[in-house]
């Protein structure tokens, strides 16, 4: 502990916080003295004491069993998740339908014109070669499942979104209520939100539809009740002063203010409502990511890039178009509706052409097989790269080293610790970052893993997340200080993370299995490309904001680079940098999790197993302590005390 | 400059429009017991925030303002100003007094009735212009027709009417962050004009312009003053801006009104030492009329020579005066009032003598010192 104390306070309020710190080091060791012998005394064992697990396989069983015998009869299932359910099913269905009447030709149309209205000429080429590719790759009829159900699901959430978001932005006591509850949801891994959904509604595209719904609301709930409120008062008070009914203030003036942030919503659901709509394969949801996932249960990368290409293309579509419509400036004239009007025309000509010319379906003929090339070069691969590589070794090499070096170190030192002590470190350091409330939720949390019974495996995670997170960071701040540094470096590196920032966390899998196998390592090396990203740019992001002055002020006293760097911009950048490790870890966790289907094990695999299994007992234990890890973790990277929201 | 606007101003009549009394507008918690405690009422700001952690905005205001006049409440940030302004028409709600608008207790009114009034009865016009961006200079125009209801052909032909009246003809179809702030603020006051209300409130509405973009707008509201003689409120910092609209003037400090008169009454004899510190730059010559300087009592001779009228500032008499190389009359429906030469001309100059006479007082702090400074300056 003496070790953490010594390491923090690196900065400038470094008076007050060593002050401060000191005071709550020495609390936390007041009760730690307290409290451990008692503990040690009554629960004397390394990891988590049986004694204090609370079973809930048995009531969770027999609650789903319940829950399978009167999914049929019960008048709540009947007569709300029923209805619910076969909403769902048609709309998807309908959906569905509609995109395979318009045909490929229709589809590839519509997508292009409305890109073009919304966002330009090159980007509707870019939709339609997207859309192309697709059907090339074969995978036009997956592409299309999966586009009815993002659309059904995207249209409910940000129904949803936007009418919490509404209220939230209206009423301050429903921010009040709503805003913790919506930033708690967005730092939950994916995965956790699987299992409740299938316990109600079983395996199946309603299922995977509401999960995808729940997932993708909250950035819309907030994004929308932040643009409600951040409206310019003055502009509100003048519409005010001119009489306006609330309703006339809302309609005319909040809204209309509000448009960046919304189309920002928009944006951002469509984002995890892909993302989460190719997860949800896991429970039933069929389309690319059921194809990506049956792929990888058989370790075929080549099948698995087939399905992984048009998800990525479909992502990058998607975020440039909505990204474009948001940014349209207040100032530019509006070509009126003519234009859209020829455009829907069009897409409807094209349509019936295709239609009445018979060519509904993506033609066999013109699909290109690139599953066979690419497991050849995978193959390949497997027998000159895997290992054995003169000097620098093999990937395989590497994942094993990885494996025995690092994460089973790490793993066994967490597991080799006395419970009682990884809730003291847990506290210690939340409370030193954040508040007393942080600190409390991150122990509760971390407690109520212990209690659920899944303390090992849980470590067994946190150990992947703890490597991951490590490994992000260095190479995150290495390349972020490289690209504040040098702007060309910057500007090279831009369109990279753009491009990786919008891809769904499950695609990472692909690339990672095909280089190093299955197992841990690989889940850890996907999370790691997947944080990378968010880490790299809130830092550069966080370096270059440094206040100009600073920094010309210490280059005028004749500071070297280094020392600029090291004495003014790190330090200046501590709220930047604080909010990369949060957002890694937050990243890390999700990934790492999914990782449980390529051999990551641990939480993640027992949740894919009570899922494959039917055994929602396991799944949902599983799935409760991830989310319970995932409190923990933002936690205890939270800096709350210098954000404005509230703690805990 | 003023002395145009001043002079051809159209005639006021003593209808009060606004009728303001006893106002309170007090911040914090339990406000509402404040203005009931004459303990508390008495206390200055720094000792009431420490007594009950509230700020006084507006503390026991009352005027009146008359049909067709330019009222003016100035005073500097924090004094209350535009707190109060926004009471008249309860965007900020009073925490005391009472508020009538033709009659019409303002504080009783229930929502549509409110409503009504700010729709038809008081528009303001906004220091930071408060336009939507979203909407074309048009449509910002007409935004207050549309929210009366106005069907969509005949507000934007009224829009269209006004938008030309403050001189954005060919800017109808731009946005607003198109515009300039000049411009910006031409639509602000297009936008309040639209609805033809009985009274226009103006909040600082200037101050975020440039020097010679404000004095340009300041003759717009002159010039719009003078062809529609519409009753307006105009709350600002600037002294001269306060001198050269306004009708009457209501000073405000810490929430108070600290005096309350012509132009011609705050320069010429300020309450206080705070009222006399805020004039003391005044040019008085362009502010004080001939009536004040003159020596009253008629002139012997039937012709009058000179013949001011009594309304004429003392700038232009001393243009007479120095002409004639004599004394000249001031002239009233071709009876005499009294005579002013340049002696009594110099003495409103410096500062030294008042209405009947008599020098001004002297305070401590050494206005005569302060005058002859001003003398100087005037004389080179």
């Amino acid at each position: 502990m003496a070790t953490v104390t010594a390491s923090t306070p690196r900065s400038l309020p470094t008076h007050l916080l060593r002050h401060r710190a000191v005071h709550k080091i020495l609390l936390i060791a007041l009760a730690a003295a307290v409290l451990v012998p008692l503990a040690n005394a009554q629960w004397a064992s390394g990891s988590w004491p049986a004694a204090l697990t609370v079973d809930l396989t048995k009531p969770l069983g027999s609650a789903s069993d319940w829950i399978i015998d009167n999914r049929d009869s019960h008048p709540l299932f009947l007569y709300f998740f029923g209805y619910l359910s076969n909403a769902v099913v048609i709309s998807v269905h309908a959906v569905y339908v509609v995109l395979l009447g318009a045909g490929w030709a229709g589809v590839t149309a519509l997508g292009a014109l409305v890109a073009w209205r919304v966002a330009g000429l090159r980007l509707a080429l870019g939709t339609a070669a997207a859309f192309l590719a697709c059907g090339l790759l074969g995978m036009w009829v997956p592409t299309m499942q999966t586009l009815a159900l993002m659309v059904v699901a995207v249209l409910a959430s940000v129904l949803v979104g936007a009418l919490l978001g509404l209220a939230a932005g209206l009423s301050p006591r429903m921010d009040k209520i709503l805003r913790p509850v919506l930033d708690t949801m967005q730092v939950m891994p994916a995965y956790a939100y699987l299992l409740p959904v299938v316990l109600v509604f079983g395996m199946g595209v309603p299922a995977a539809v509401l999960a995808t719904v729940v997932y993708a609301a909250p950035p819309m709930a907030r994004l929308t009740a932040l643009g409600l409120q951040g409206a310019d008062k003055g502009v509100l008070e003048a519409v005010e002063s001119l009489g306006t009914t609330a309703r006339q203030r809302l309609l005319t003036a909040r809204i209309p203010l509000a448009r960046k942030e919304l189309m920002l919503g928009l944006n951002q659901t469509i984002m995890m409502a892909l993302s989460m709509a190719v997860i949800a394969s896991v429970i039933g949801a069929g389309g690319l990511g059921d194809r990506v996932y049956q792929a990888l249960a058989s370790v075929d990368v080549g099948a698995a890039l087939a399905a992984g290409i048009p998800i990525v293309l479909l992502a990058v579509v998607l975020d440039r178009v909505t990204g474009a419509a948001g940014a349209v400036d207040d100032s530019a004239e509006d070509a009126g509706r003519a234009a859209w009007a020829y455009a829907l025309a069009g897409a409807v000509v094209v349509a019936v052409a295709g239609r009445l010319l018979g060519r509904l379906d993506w033609p066999d003929a013109w699909t290109l097989n690139i599953a066979e090339p690419v497991n050849r070069a995978v193959d390949w691969m497997t027998a000159h790269l895997y290992s054995g590589v003169p000097v620098i070794g093999g990937t395989a090499d590497w994942a094993a080293h990885f494996t025995t070096w690092i994460l089973d170190p790490v793993r066994d030192g967490l597991q080799a610790l006395p419970w009682w002590s990884v809730l003291l470190v847990v506290a210690t350091l939340s409370w030193l970052i954040g508040t007393w409330r942080t600190a409390l939720t991150a122990v509760l949390a971390m407690a109520a893993i212990g209690v659920l019974g899944v303390w090992t495996p849980a470590l067994d995670t946190l150990s992947q997340v703890l490597a991951a997170v490590a490994v992000t960071l260095v190479l995150g701040f290495a390349t972020a200080v490289a690209a504040a540094r040098s702007d060309r470096f910057d500007r090279m590196l831009r369109p990279v993370l753009d491009v990786f920032q919008t891809m769904p966390q499950f695609v990472y899998l692909i690339p990672v299995v095909a280089l190093f196998g299955v197992g841990r390592a690989p889940a850890a090396a996907a999370a790691v490309v997947y944080a990378l990203p968010a880490v790299v740019r809130i830092t550069t992001q966080g370096l270059r904001q440094v206040d100009p002055a600073a920094m010309e002020s210490s280059h005028s006293l004749g500071a070297t680079s280094w020392q600029q760097l090291r004495q003014v911009q790190l330090p200046l950048a501590r709220p930047a940098l604080l909010l990369a490790v949060n957002q890694g870890v937050v990243l890390v966790l999700a990934v790492v999790v999914i990782g449980g289907l390529v051999g990551g094990g641990a939480l993640g695999y027992d949740t894919v197993f009570g899922l494959a299994q039917g055994d929602l007992a396991t799944g949902l234990v599983a799935g409760a302590a991830i989310v319970c890890l995932g409190l923990m973790l933002d936690r205890v990277t939270q800096p709350t005390e210098r954000r404005t929201g509230k703690g805990a | 400059m003023s002395t145009t606007a001043t002079m051809e101003k159209p005639p006021t009549t003593d209808n009060p429009v606004f009728s303001v009394d006893g106002l309170w507008k007090v911040f914090g918690p339990k406000a509402d017991l404040v203005p009931e405690d004459a303990e508390l009422a008495a206390l200055d700001p720094a000792d009431l925030r420490e007594r009950t952690g509230c700020t006084a905005a507006v503390r026991d205001v009352s005027f009146d303002v008359r049909k067709g006049e330019v009222f003016v409440v100035m005073g500097l940030s924090g004094s209350g100003k535009s707190t109060l302004v926004r009471c008249l028409t309860r965007l900020i709600e009073p925490t005391a007094g009472t508020i009538c608008i033709d009659g019409e207790d303002v504080r009783a009114m229930d929502k549509s009735r409110l409503r009504e009034l700010r729709r038809h009865r008081a528009a303001m016009v906004f220091q930071h212009f408060g336009l939507l961006p979203h909407r074309t200079v048009l449509d910002n125009v007409a935004y207050g027709l549309e929210v009366q209801g106005v069907g969509k052909a005949e507000r934007r032909a009224r829009a269209a009417e006004v938008v030309v009246k403050v001189g954005l003809e060919g800017m109808e179809q731009r946005k607003p962050s198109q515009l300039s702030g000049g411009q910006q603020q031409r639509v602000g006051l297009a936008r309040a004009l639209a609805v033809d209300p009985q009274v226009l409130l103006f909040d600082e509405p200037f101050s975020a312009l440039d020097p010679l973009i404000r004095r340009d707008m300041q003759e717009e509201v002159v010039r719009l003053h003078r062809e529609e003689g519409r009753t307006m409120v105009f709350i600002t910092h600037d002294l001269s801006e306060a001198l050269k609209l306004g009708d009457r003037i209501a000073l405000m400090r810490d929430g108070k009104v600290v005096q309350l008169g012509t132009p011609e009454e705050i320069v010429g004899s300020p309450a206080d030492g705070y009222v006399r510190e805020f004039v003391r730059d005044v040019p008085r010559e362009q502010v004080m009329t001939v009536r004040r300087a003159m020596q009253p009592g008629g002139c012997a001779g039937p012709t009058h020579p000179g013949a001011l009228a009594p309304d004429a500032v003392v700038a232009d008499a001393i243009k007479v005066v120095a002409e004639r190389g004599g004394p000249a009359c001031v002239v009233e429906r071709g009876r005499c009032l009294g005579v002013v030469d340049h002696e009594r001309l110099l003495g409103v100059v410096a500062g030294t003598q008042l209405r009947d006479g008599s020098p001004a007082p002297r305070s401590s702090e050494g206005a005569s010192g302060a005058s002859g400074t001003e003398l100087r300056k005037e004389a080179v």
